[in-house]
């Protein structure tokens, strides 16, 4: 167990707007907070680096109230992921990713080592990027400086707060990917907060769903769509179901595929040409446990056949 | 206009410098102390939006005051002079420095701050990377708000013996010189644009932020040093020479000017061991009393009618002869301030009545009382004061039972150009004024005695005079010397010939064989 909230409530004036909420996200895991906005899921988040103190309750970071953790070190090892980028339009990239390093004394070499090192890791060539003001980068790539200056101070949990709810569909379905990649790189553990249930199914190992400052249900993607526990978190994701027509082209870009770039290796894998939905479904049954490449007429994709496991089962609930 | 600007330039650019020096002095220590209050309170009180909207308020409160009422306001607390100015200076810089500065930080986007706060970055390291940086571009403008206001402001300070550029341009009212007015006025206008341009230039990106900041504290380290360096070895030096260093003030105008030399002159040539030190157009009457009365000064001429009008307190109406009139006002002012006034000379420096020499002559003008003669052909310009107040026209009505054809109520500093340009035919002016030289007018003889006489003697603190009989016996050689005529012959060579009051004082001092 790494993060325990525990009967966490949270007043305005008369106005309650958690009620009695708890849960637990376990090492390792993207546990993904999904609601309405309204619902508190923001505040709840915020609760964790102490942005907002709850009214009740208590939160616990390995078993050690965060109260007990000296304030600044543990923001200072809690990355946090804003709406926008939030970069400082004063510093250069590099000095935005490493902000917190500066502050605790590591050396000029040392940064700059380090902000090379996970500008690569977001596809950012640091030769072009490390020196450039953020006004000079587009959305999406000042989200992946905001994504990476989590990570500098090697942080134990990240707190991301709708990080891509501002970027256009395939910049977000591109930092999506880049998000997993990274959880497979770095295996922190995450909380990560949206209002889109595509992107809590897309990336939550588990979700939890909030609705008016209560949290009507904790469990894997799978479980909240095959049993959903209240009417609320029915309507939710079928209202934001995907009724339109199975398009490969579609399917891919948006949910399914993944761009190869950012995979390391990606010359072992099995490739196989793909015209439709029918043949992705075939090389998915063939291959159940490995990834592959599908080559279509408009681009290579990374192939999980986990995940278009998953995908067809949450299609065909919905459409019970 | 741009030939006697060209002639003042060339033949004074060392004064003139000296004065834009001074006036650059003040203005920039006023700027930074302002800037040394407005920025760290910006800072302090960011947070509290309450407190931040009552100092706004106040400052508000504070700018809305005439700077002439705020140096009024301060006059009995830190005295005249530079201090005072530069508070008043202050005062007016720490709005704009102050709100500029509290909209930089303010305005600094609520998510930059959120996000500082949540990597835990401490308050300096937030100051030093976010919020300093983010708010100087609005800070640099408050500044330059300040400076350009400062540099406007501060021609005031001329009217408290501070200084600066201002004095032209009061020197320029009072003596009706519209070169020096402009003067002033172009170089304090130029300062100001010189001065935001070099600012806009450096705020314009970061770099030139920081080598313009960098290069700005270079040039004040180098001035303050080479100022306190210069301060000490002059002090050293007058350590080394046992002397006495004595301050003689003058009002504004040429007329102080000249007589403030002659004392020079006079008191260093009778005793070299003591150094004078003048302080030319340093201010009005007031001023100047206030300063004598506070040790600032030593000595300054003052005329006999001025003190019985506005400094001693009289229950009689001033008198008409003039020996009675310094005997009086010599008695108040030792027995209500205990204060020397030594013997007045001899010119008359009052009210007077001028007309042209034809109109004089046409009609066998010589004295005040002809004048009810030709009422209906008089049109007379006279200046605001002189034609509402008891003691000008209206008064001299009735005693010389005059009533003129007409009365053009005009601004002191052309009433001269309507006589010279035929719209009128009779002015008021002060017997001495270089302009009834300049245009060559005829000054009527006020017969029944209707003006208070203005003879001006030099005025200094009791005790003063009893340490120093040397200097009262070198002041005194002036009593009774210097006639009308020979003093307005001086202010025209001074005002108009633009000759130096030094050199004039010197030449009246060698040609009566004063010295």
């Amino acid at each position: 167990m790494m993060i325990e909230y525990k009967n966490v409530s949270k007043k305005y004036q008369d106005h309650e707007i958690l009620k009695d909420v708890s849960f637990t996200v376990k090492k390792g895991d993207i546990f993904v907070l999904v609601g309405p906005s309204g619902s508190g899921k923001t505040t709840l988040l915020k609760m964790f680096n102490r942005l907002i103190e709850p009214t009740k309750g208590k939160i616990f970071l390995n078993d050690k109230s965060i109260k007990e953790y000296n304030l600044r070190k543990l923001r200072e090892k809690t990355g946090y992921v804003l709406q926008t980028a939030s970069l400082f339009p004063n510093l250069t990239v590099g000095e935005n990713i490493t902000i917190v390093l500066e502050q605790e004394g590591v050396s000029r070499k040392e940064r700059r080592q380090k902000q090379e090192q996970l500008l690569k890791s977001v596809d950012l060539d640091p030769k072009l990027y490390c020196d450039r003001l953020p006004n000079e980068l587009s959305g999406g790539e000042q989200q992946r400086v905001g994504i990476v200056r989590s990570l500098a101070a090697d942080p134990e949990v990240i707190l991301m707060d709708e990080p891509f709810s501002a970027l256009d569909p395939v910049v977000r379905k591109q930092l999506q990917d880049l998000l997993m990649n990274l959880h497979e790189q770095f295996n922190k553990t995450v909380m990560f907060v949206t209002h889109d249930m595509q992107e809590a199914i897309r990336l939550g190992n588990t979700i939890g769903v909030l609705h008016d400052g209560v949290l009507e249900q904790v469990g894997k993607p799978r479980e909240i769509l095959r049993h959903p526990a209240t009417k609320f978190v029915q309507q939710f994701f079928t209202g934001n179901r995907i009724n339109q027509k199975l398009d490969l082209e579609t399917l891919l870009k948006s949910e399914l595929g993944v761009d190869p770039r950012f995979y390391p290796k990606v010359d072992t894998l099995v490739r196989y040409h793909v015209d439709s939905v029918e043949d992705l479904i075939k090389d998915c049954s063939n291959h159940p446990d490995a990834l592959f490449i599908a080559e279509t007429e408009f681009g290579n994709f990374l192939i999980e056949p986990k995940r278009v496991w998953n995908f067809f089962l949450k299609w065909v609930a919905g459409h019970d | 206009m741009i030939k006697s600007l060209w002639q003042m330039l060339l033949t004074e650019h060392d004064q003139i410098w000296a004065t834009t020096l001074v006036h650059i002095k003040i203005s920039l220590i006023a700027l930074l102390i302002a800037m040394v209050i407005a920025i760290p309170l910006a800072f302090i009180l960011k947070g509290h939006k309450k407190a931040a909207e009552f100092t706004l308020q106040v400052a508000g409160i504070i700018q809305t005051i005439p700077s002439l009422a705020v140096l009024g306001l301060l006059l009995p607390f830190v005295g005249i002079g530079t201090v005072p100015a530069i508070i008043a200076l202050v005062l007016y810089a720490i709005m704009p420095i102050f709100q500029n500065t509290y909209s930089g930080l303010t305005e600094i986007p609520e998510n930059l701050e959120e996000a500082a706060t949540a990597f835990g970055l401490t308050k300096w390291k937030k100051l030093q990377r976010l919020e300093i940086p983010l708010a100087m571009p609005m800070v640099f403008a408050g500044i330059r708000i300040a400076l350009v206001m400062i540099i406007g402001t501060a021609t005031l300070a001329a009217l408290i013996g501070g200084g600066g550029l201002g004095t032209y341009i009061y020197v320029g009212i009072n003596s009706n010189n519209n070169t020096e007015i402009l003067m002033g006025a172009i170089l304090s206008a130029l300062l100001a644009l010189v001065f935001s341009g070099i600012l806009k230039f450096i705020s314009k990106n970061n770099k030139r932020l920081k080598w313009g900041s960098a290069v700005i504290a270079l040039c004040l380290l180098i001035w303050g040093g080479s100022s306190l360096y210069s301060h000490f070895t002059t002090s050293s030096t007058n350590v080394a020479e046992p002397k006495q260093t004595i301050t003689i003030a003058g009002k504004m105008g040429s007329e102080p000017a000249i007589l403030i030399n002659m004392y020079k002159e006079l008191i260093e040539k009778n005793d070299p061991n003591t150094k004078v030190v003048l302080k030319p157009n340093f201010g009005g009457t007031t001023f100047l009393f206030k300063a004598l009365q506070t040790d600032k000064i030593d000595i300054y001429p003052e005329f006999t009618g001025t003190v019985l009008q506005t400094l001693v307190k009289t229950g009689k109406k001033t008198g008409n002869d003039p020996n009675q009139v310094y005997a009086e006002a010599r008695s108040d002012l030792k027995s209500q301030f205990d204060m020397e006034y030594l013997k007045p000379m001899t010119y008359q420096n009052g009210y007077a009545l001028a007309t042209t020499q034809k109109f004089a002559k046409d009609n066998h003008l010589t004295k005040m009382s002809d004048l009810n003669r030709v009422n209906k052909k008089v049109h007379a310009a006279f200046d605001p004061d002189f034609t509402s107040l008891k003691d000008g026209y209206p008064g001299l009505k009735d005693v010389y039972k005059l009533d003129f054809a007409s009365i053009k109520s005009t601004e002191s500093s052309i009433r001269y150009h309507a006589i010279a340009n035929n719209q009128a035919n009779v002015v008021d002016g002060y017997t001495t004024d270089a302009e009834i030289k300049k245009y060559n007018l005829v000054m009527l003889d006020d017969d029944k005695k209707f003006f208070p006489p203005y003879q001006g003697a030099p005025l200094m603190r009791a005790k003063f005079a009893e340490r120093n009989p040397q200097i009262v016996k070198a002041l005194n050689k002036l009593a009774g010397k210097i006639t009308t005529q020979e003093m307005q012959a001086m202010n025209y060579q001074v005002n108009v010939e633009h000759e130096k009051p030094a050199k004039v004082a010197h030449e009246y001092l060698v040609k009566h064989g004063l010295i």
